[in-house]
């Protein structure tokens, strides 16, 4: 008598077809063991935004009477597995109806698993995870983040990896032998099937201790309840922005206190000042208005609440001036425009490797024309 | 007419105003072009607005609980009521005003609606609203091309064959979605004679965006402005490619870009060169071909498309706009 829950912690629109494909086959695959589940996504999540985390739930059961159980709460509050298919959210999420910061592992038991997918290792994805009290074992799959969109999905096999180490990592949910019935079962793809054996037979674990990991204790806020609310359900505007730290030149907008957006990045703008010609545009079409106009006439991208669109990389006329970098180069969202003041050969020293190591990383954020996700998988597996 | 405020036109982007009055703390997409156009809307408006929104993307992503990106007075409508909201807000303004409840001022009044919200369920009241010549309000439609909000839904305002939750191409049949984009704006210029002021935009184009909305806020009456929006969610494209994918759609001649001012038609930007004769159209493929929506169209369908923009161009009364033609007899 058992129930096993799983969680896929996915980035909104872009990775839904794939946290879809995973819960589904695994409860596809419970039902050959003779157990009973269900696959679902969280409510709040709809409507989903691309980029912003969301999370799609499965749970296996024994009998019927535990499933019915399991379904009384309005979703897992803690799971045996938390799969993570994009390693920025390491850095923790802030989901699209949630307040503050909720770490990637939150809902993981004691003696649970985290899987990532990740071409980063553990200690570097440690210092981004917070630490728990109790012992979890971590799994990273190495590859490539798979991004999609909504309807054209990139079927690089990272749902049948993920569905192998699954399998390895938590036996009682599902037998590698019936995933591999189903999923031949369920695609016809003698491909796929091999791509879960391969998975199954690699994965690798490392026991993460308690008090491992990132100690920052994640930011929350204090909403008010029905019953605090002001009269009408008036929310308060944003304040009026002002000059750049205070001061009287630049100009820095108001910005919300209660989200930040950061989360829903994995890549970040990371500029040269250097060789910018403040022709405006990045600062001009930033949907999240996320530009600092600087004193001195510069536009210095704020990383609390940029979410790593790229349009200002897109806009950019001058070459290498924005350039989009995986966001796990970093640790902290502080001033660019800040440390380049502070030593500018520093930090265009450190900027000019970051950019030349971005060139080397084939990370894509879905859609860029008909064929193209092929040509990118061609690319991996020649790779 | 009634009083307007004075905002003079934008010399150069080096001129727009800093002032940011819709900030960050949304939860739209990563690339989002609406919120853009929220933006720059506001932008050019500046602080004496008051902005009203219907449901859809700008309603819910942007105001989820107790939180807001704006810096301006902004009030939920519900879906179809875009216009009853703006014609009640300007009216309330002017009693106010004369029973001296309130300073005598010009405050613009803008409301907004999706496609969802204006070119289906709201259009009745948007037709209202335009027919009161004694308010100065403006109405923005911010078009997605589907109900993005819901998930992507097929909208009067969706291109003919994109994928969507209700028209998802199948193997006995391929374009579900049967219907050409609804022509919004010219129906209601030519519905609505006494308008000021009527204009399509896109905000990939900032600063002519900016210019048109402060076009319409001095005109002194009511006025429309339709946005085309890159949809990363809907069209399914990277997030990056929203400003470009703006411009494709203008270069290509599938969106025009045109003012109406009292009457008087003036072609602008890219779309002016076109029909000048001093730019070539380019291809449709090259926009149908960068969306996920559009991944399943064959060649004749890539046809179909560029045949119905050299009808629009070539055959129709007036370019783009009109496709009625006189009788030769």
């Amino acid at each position: 008598m058992a129930t096993r829950a799983v969680e896929v912690v996915y980035r909104g629109i872009f990775q839904r077809t794939l946290a879809r494909n995973i819960v589904r086959n695994i409860v596809f695959a419970a039902r050959k063991d003779g157990k009973i589940g269900t696959a679902f996504g969280r409510y709040s999540d709809s409507p989903e935004r691309n980029g912003i985390p969301a999370k799609q739930f499965a749970i296996v059961c024994d009998t019927a009477l535990e499933l019915e159980e399991s379904l009384a709460v309005y979703e897992a509050t803690n799971v045996d597995v938390t799969i993570n298919v994009d390693d920025a959210m390491c850095k923790g999420i802030e989901s699209w109806a949630w307040y503050g910061l909720q770490p990637i592992n939150e809902l993981t038991n004691s003696g649970g698993t985290l899987i990532v997918t990740s071409r980063q290792d553990a200690d570097s994805l440690l210092e981004d995870i917070h630490q728990k009290d109790t012992p979890y074992d971590l799994a990273i799959i190495p590859s490539t983040v798979s991004f999609s969109g909504l309807w054209v999905y990139k079927d690089d096999h990272t749902d049948m990896r993920i569905l192998g180490t699954l399998c390895k990592v938590c036996p009682d949910l599902v037998s590698l032998e019936a995933m591999l019935e189903s999923i031949q079962e369920q695609t016809g793809s003698g491909t796929k099937v091999a791509s879960v054996q391969k998975a199954f037979d690699r994965t690798v674990t490392r026991a993460v201790e308690p008090g491992e990991g990132n100690t920052e204790t994640p930011f929350s806020f204090d909403m008010p309840g029905w019953k605090t609310m002001e009269e009408g359900l008036v929310i308060r505007a944003l304040p009026q922005g002002a000059g750049y730290g205070g001061g009287d030149e630049g100009y820095v907008p108001g910005r919300s206190e209660v989200f930040k957006k950061w989360s829903t990045r994995s890549m970040r703008p990371v500029i040269n000042f250097e060789t910018c010609i403040k022709c405006t545009l990045c600062w001009l079409q930033c949907p999240d208005t996320c530009f600092d106009v600087t004193p001195d006439g510069l536009y210095d991208a704020n990383m609390e609440s940029c979410c790593g669109c790229g349009v200002c990389e897109a806009v950019c006329p001058v070459p290498d001036c924005v350039t989009m970098v995986s966001e796990s180069q970093f640790n902290d969202n502080d001033s660019q425009w800040e440390a380049w003041q502070k030593d500018k050969d520093g930090y265009n020293k450190w900027m000019t490797v970051l950019v030349e190591k971005q060139k080397s990383e084939t990370r894509t954020h879905g859609f860029h024309h008909v064929g193209g996700y092929a040509d990118e998988i061609n690319e991996m597996e020649e790779a | 007419m009634a009083t307007v405020q004075d905002l003079p036109q934008i010399r150069g982007v080096k001129n727009i105003p800093v002032e940011e009055f819709y900030s960050s703390g949304h939860r739209t997409c990563q690339g989002c072009e609406s919120a853009l156009v929220m933006r720059l809307m506001i932008k050019a408006a500046g602080q004496r607005t008051i902005v009203l929104g219907s449901t859809g993307c700008m309603y819910v992503a942007n105001t989820t609980y107790y939180s807001t990106p704006w810096v301006v007075p902004w009030m939920h409508t519900q879906l179809g009521s875009a216009g009853s909201a703006a014609t009640g807000t300007a009216a309330g303004l002017n009693s106010m005003m004369r029973k001296g409840k309130m300073t005598q001022e010009p405050i613009n009044v803008i409301a907004f609606c999706g496609d969802g919200g204006g070119v289906d369920m709201g259009l009745s009241a948007l037709s209202a609203a335009l027919q009161h010549d004694e308010y100065n309000l403006l109405i923005i439609c911010y078009d997605n091309e589907s109900y993005a909000n819901t998930d992507i839904q097929v909208s009067g305002s969706s291109p003919w064959g994109a994928n969507s939750t209700f028209s998802p191409p199948g193997s006995e049949i391929r374009n579900m979605n049967t219907r050409w984009k609804k022509n919004m704006a010219p129906m209601l210029a030519v519905g609505h004679p006494d308008m000021k002021y009527v204009a399509t935009a896109c905000a990939s184009y900032g600063l002519d965006f900016n210019n048109k909305v402060r076009r319409a806020l001095t005109s002194g009456g009511p006025t429309f402005i339709h946005c085309i929006d890159p949809c990363p969610k809907g069209w399914d494209y990277d997030p990056k490619y929203s400003h470009e994918l703006g411009m494709l759609a203008i270069e290509t001649g599938l969106w025009i870009q045109y003012e109406i001012i009292d009457g008087e038609l003036t072609l602008n930007g890219p779309s002016r060169a076109i029909a000048k004769g001093i730019r070539k159209r380019k291809p449709v493929e090259e926009y149908l071909m960068r969306q996920g929506r559009f991944a399943h169209f064959l060649p004749e369908d890539i046809k179909k498309f560029q045949d119905k923009i050299e009808e629009t161009w070539e055959k129709w009364w007036i370019p783009g706009l009109i496709p009625i033609t006189p009788s030769q007899e």
